[in-house]
């Protein structure tokens, strides 16, 4: 028996799981070679070639042979994965070869199927095969792939990565091959549960250190760089023939290291951090990067949670298109509407300090703004202008990625984070009327932003900061008489409080889509609490939602799922009429909106539509309906 | 067959057919009365030392190869060969020419006669020139050895008497290139055209004429692991031994121009044999043979990158030492020959398998 299940917790399409092989349980991601075993390192050999290193099961790749009756099958062991046979470098001979390999595997797994049964083979996957051909594989009932790296960082191993994206979620994903350390976390990330560090002996064959980002060729009695692993220690006082062991047994500390560091990234929600800081390993690091980054940008962003670490490392380039980043442009620029009677939009630098309301230049601005228009300060659209996020409303800076994100603060923007931040105000300023009167309170980078968008605003446009920083005393005060002019220009004058409404709506909108905002906050709602605690939403009597500062993100009562039901987003639809326990499993789901990321806050249904339950999704949407195990759906409330 | 080998085979065919391309057509012209190459070399003739010329006669080449089955994956000695088909006459002054190289040399001789294809093809050498070339050898008594090249399908019992009478009690032995014992390898790696059964009905045919059997085992086609090409090659070498083959001719693949073999090597698709693996099975061979046949292997471009090589280091001392072993038939040369690159090529053996990514 090989099973494979998929663990609680996510970071890009990374997951955690279990492999188990009869007793055996090794915890993924796992790394595997031929020449030590343990716990977290699972051994492999070719049938009939290879002694197992131990008693715990292993994987066994099955060579070529000429006959299939010659396969040994006797020699496989009752608990041993089985990598399916094909034929080196065949998928390479014509565009159609791949289709071979399959045909091939699927022959012999006919033949052999009697005494091992499909579900304990891994299929192999030619990185040059076409991606349709993947999802035809479920035919084989094989519970993992092992797709293939020649380490050269090119298109291949960029196709065995974009194949990987293209495979059943709850298949195994095997990585073989040249795979140098630093391309654990990229692996890791796209969602390898098992990682093949046979290159660490290839590599000590060649008299070669590895290192976490490159690699190091020793001669004795010449220098070298310190290391501290035990191996090394050896070192100096090593002989020519010791230098094997020794250097092997460094580049395996090396991968261990590199693979417990990449978990550990995981679960503290900063693997995607570890990814783009391997970008300068090497020029083809960084190109595979950014292609998967480009290339697989949905794979990625469906398996990224919309919720994360208290601070988000949003350093280079390669974190511009994050997708934690790009989604939360795209959801400003598609979900935000802009508010009624919003005469004034006001442009804003952000703040290191995050959210930006608990920054001294903020607090500042506000007190302006509080002074100039005292009682009328909900008559204006704040608007903080910030990289790579493009822009924040007001309404949504303490939504996640907008409170947590952290950049480097040296004002200095490159033409890629401008043209990010022009693109999204030209947007945004088209969803207010042409009569509001936008006023750029921004110096220096932001300034750039709005100079390079003012040919596509159809606002006036004020520049209040017209030298020196938006915190200057001259600054401020052009800004407080700017606001103090419009009012009497725009003749504003009193008018409800609204901050509370705009945050509530502007928060459903982005976590429900379009429209969320005036079902859950109607003119009749009524509303209480502070911005920066939690602000309670009722309508007719019954609570409909709860603001919670600390996240940014709205929660749901019964009642408000009942609200935003005929929306028909964010729902799960359970195969049971009625909901058992605090959690819901990927296994009672029959349906569920694809739209779900891990950490939004969903809707359970039953089939017959009725509302039965209010929670936050464990998982994506696609892997509540594909996945047999694992926990779908964190309950808040349910139906009693 | 299984049904999936065979397609695999068909699209083979088909590549090993296009990597061929025009390169047939565009042969150089070639004077047809001079041999493509002759070269002599110190040889073990019989059980005493003596010299061994190798003629390779310029023909059309090899049918298998001029044909839509493409030919070998590996193989374009026919390059060597010419676009016209040369006389009778012609050939056999190619003959005349190259047997000027043994004019000063003592007995005993040893004559190997290569085409590039089969010298036993009728429609490759006329039946006139070869009785000719054959009678030409016979007049000469220096020469106690006599090999001679060709696919299993143009041995016949005919042939083979005609040449027995020529050749008198000579020591005749056929060059055929068993390449595989399995016929998987041999059809889907290798694209031979014909199966084990041929080769041992010729080999019979052959006995039945008391002429002689040099298999020509190949180390390494493509699509096959470094270990699945040396274990391959061993299969192969004892099944020769069971069937009564007299000499093992191992030949490690080299990357010829238009083949398969050069166009998956060009794409980092294929990395010739390491020298340990044909001392590798040198070794064994030599143990299985256990002095019943004589096992010789002269790689092709050995330590160069197109050929069988190592790291670069140790690769001339290891090719004059399969040299050596190939003269004396001693296997004590190829021991303890060692080299840092060793243990990569253990590692090749091992993590290739698996992988099945291409170490080069």
């Amino acid at each position: 028996m090989a099973e494979f299940r998929i663990g609680r917790g996510h970071d890009g399409p990374a997951r955690v799981g279990e492999y188990i092989l009869g007793s055996t349980t090794f915890a993924t991601p796992l790394l595997t070679s031929s020449f030590t075993s343990s716990d977290s390192i699972i051994a492999y050999g070719a049938i009939g070639r290879d002694e197992p290193l131990s008693e715990k099961p292993m994987l066994v790749s099955l060579p070529f042979v000429s006959q299939l009756d010659e396969i040994s099958l006797p020699k496989i062991r009752d608990n041993d994965s089985v990598i399916l046979p094909s034929l080196i470098s065949l998928a390479t001979i014509s565009p159609d070869a791949s289709e071979l390999v399959f045909a091939y595997q699927q022959e012999v797994l006919s033949r052999i199927t009697p005494s091992i049964d499909p579900s304990r083979t891994i299929i192999r996957i030619p990185s040059v095969a076409k991606p349709e051909s993947i999802v035809k594989l479920t035919e084989f009932g094989s519970h993992g792939a092992a797709f293939s790296f020649d380490g050269q960082l090119g298109p291949r191993d960029f196709g065995a990565i974009n194949l990987r994206s293209h495979l059943p979620l709850f298949m195994m994903t095997l990585a073989v091959g040249r795979i140098e350390p630093g391309l654990i976390p990229l692996l890791h990330y796209t969602g390898f549960d098992i990682i093949d560090i046979g290159y660490s002996q290839d590599a000590a064959a060649n008299g070669v250190r590895l290192w976490k980002n490159g690699a190091e060729k020793i001669e004795l009695g010449t220098g070298y760089r310190f290391c501290s692993c035990p191996a090394c220690a050896k070192l100096d006082t090593a002989k020519q023939e010791d230098l094997l062991n020794i250097l092997l047994e460094h580049n395996l500390n090396i991968y261990k290291t590199i693979i417990s560091e990449s978990k550990e990234a995981m679960r503290s929600g900063r693997l995607r951090w570890l990814v783009e800081s391997t970008t300068h390993n090497s020029p083809a690091h960084a190109s595979l990067v950014r292609l998967v980054n480009r290339e697989l940008y949905p794979f990625i962003e469906e398996f990224s949670p919309t919720t994360g670490p208290d601070a988000l490392p949003v350093i280079g380039s390669e974190s511009y298109n994050a997708p934690v980043v790009r989604r939360f442009r795209d959801y400003v620029a598609s979900r935000y509407s802009a508010p009624d009677n919003k005469p004034i939009i006001l442009l804003l630098p952000c703040s290191a300090r995050k959210p930006y309301s608990d920054s001294k230049s903020h607090k500042r601005f506000n007190a302006v703004i509080e002074s100039a228009l005292s009682g009328m300060e909900s008559r204006v659209a704040q608007v903080i202008l910030t990289s790579p996020l493009g822009l924040v409303p007001r309404e949504l800076e303490r939504i996640y990625p907008a409170g947590q994100y952290d950049i480097p603060v040296t004002g200095d923007w490159d033409t890629e984070e401008i043209a990010i931040g022009a693109n999204a105000l030209v947007n945004h300023l088209k969803k207010f009327s042409n009569s509001s009167v936008v006023i750029a309170h921004v110096s220096g980078g932001y300034l750039d932003i709005v100079r390079a968008a003012e040919s596509k605003i159809e606002q006036s446009l004020i520049y209040t900061t017209p030298e020196g920083r938006a915190t200057s005393r001259e600054s401020l005060d052009a800004l407080e008489e700017s606001l103090l002019d419009l009012k009497e220009i725009l003749s504003i004058s009193g008018g409800p409080r609204t901050e509370l409404e705009g945050i509530v709506s502007a928060t459903a909108d982005y976590q429900f889509g379009k429209g969320a905002g005036k079902v859950l906050v109607p003119e009749h709602a009524k509303l209480k609490g502070k911005p920066y605690r939690l602000i309670l939403c009722t309508v007719d009597g019954e609570q409909v939602c709860s603001y919670v500062a600390e996240s940014g993100t709205l929660s749901l009562t019964l009642v408000g799922g009942r609200l935003l039901a005929p929306l028909k987003r964010y729902w799960v639809r359970l195969e049971a009429q009625n909901v058992k326990g605090g959690s819901i499993f990927a296994v009672g789901v029959q349906e569920a909106d694809y739209m779900i990321r891990p950490g939004d806050e969903v809707i359970v249904i039953n089939g017959s539509d009725d509302v039965i339950a209010v929670g936050r999704s464990e998982m994506s949407g696609r892997e509540m309906c594909e996945l047999k195990r694992g926990r779908a759906v964190t309950i808040r409330h349910k139906k009693e | 067959m299984e049904e999936s080998l065979s397609r695999i085979n068909e699209v083979i065919r088909q590549a090993t057919f296009q990597a061929r391309g025009s390169s047939l057509k565009q042969r150089k012209k070639r004077d047809p009365t001079r041999p493509s190459a002759r070269w002599t070399a110190s040889a073990r003739v019989g059980r005493e030392q003596g010299t061994a010329l190798a003629i390779v006669l310029s023909t059309i080449g090899c049918a298998h190869a001029r044909s839509d089955s493409g030919g070998c994956t590996m193989c374009s000695y026919l390059l060597d060969g010419v676009q016209e088909m040369p006389t009778s006459d012609q050939i056999v002054a190619q003959f005349k020419f190259a047997m000027k190289e043994l004019e000063m040399k003592r007995a005993p001789l040893s004559v190997k006669i290569y085409t590039s294809g089969s010298f036993l093809d009728n429609e490759e050498i006329p039946m006139e020139a070869r009785s000719e070339i054959l009678r030409l050898i016979a007049e000469d008594e220096r020469i106690r050895e006599v090999i001679l090249e060709s696919r299993p399908e143009y041995v016949s019992n005919s042939i083979l008497s005609s040449i027995r009478e020529l050749l008198g009690d000579r020591t005749i032995e056929i060059g055929m290139g068993l390449e595989s014992v399995s016929d998987t390898v041999r059809t889907i790696c290798i694209n031979k055209n014909f199966d084990l059964l041929m080769f041992k009905d010729a080999l019979k045919t052959a006995k039945n004429y008391n002429i002689g059997m040099r298999a020509y085992v190949l180390l390494k086609p493509p699509l096959l692991t470094e270990r699945d090409a040396l274990l391959d090659a061993i299969a192969t070498i004892q099944e020769a031994r069971r069937l009564g083959v007299t000499t093992i001719s191992l030949n490690p693949v080299n990357v010829q121009k238009d083949t398969l073999v050069e166009k998956l090597w060009t794409r980092g698709n294929y990395r010739p044999p390491w020298l340990w693996s044909v001392v590798e099975v040198l070794r064994e061979a030599s143990s299985i043979s256990d002095g019943w046949m004589k096992i010789v292997c002269d790689p092709v471009a050995g330590g160069k990158r197109r050929g069988a090589h190592n790291c670069g280091k140790c690769d001339t001392n290891i090719v004059e030492a399969i040299r050596q072993f190939s003269l004396s038939q001693n296997p004590t040369v190829l021991e303890h020959l060692t080299c840092d690159c060793i243990s990569q090529w253990e590692h090749t053996l091992n993590h290739e398998d698996f992988s099945l990514v291409v170490h080069r």
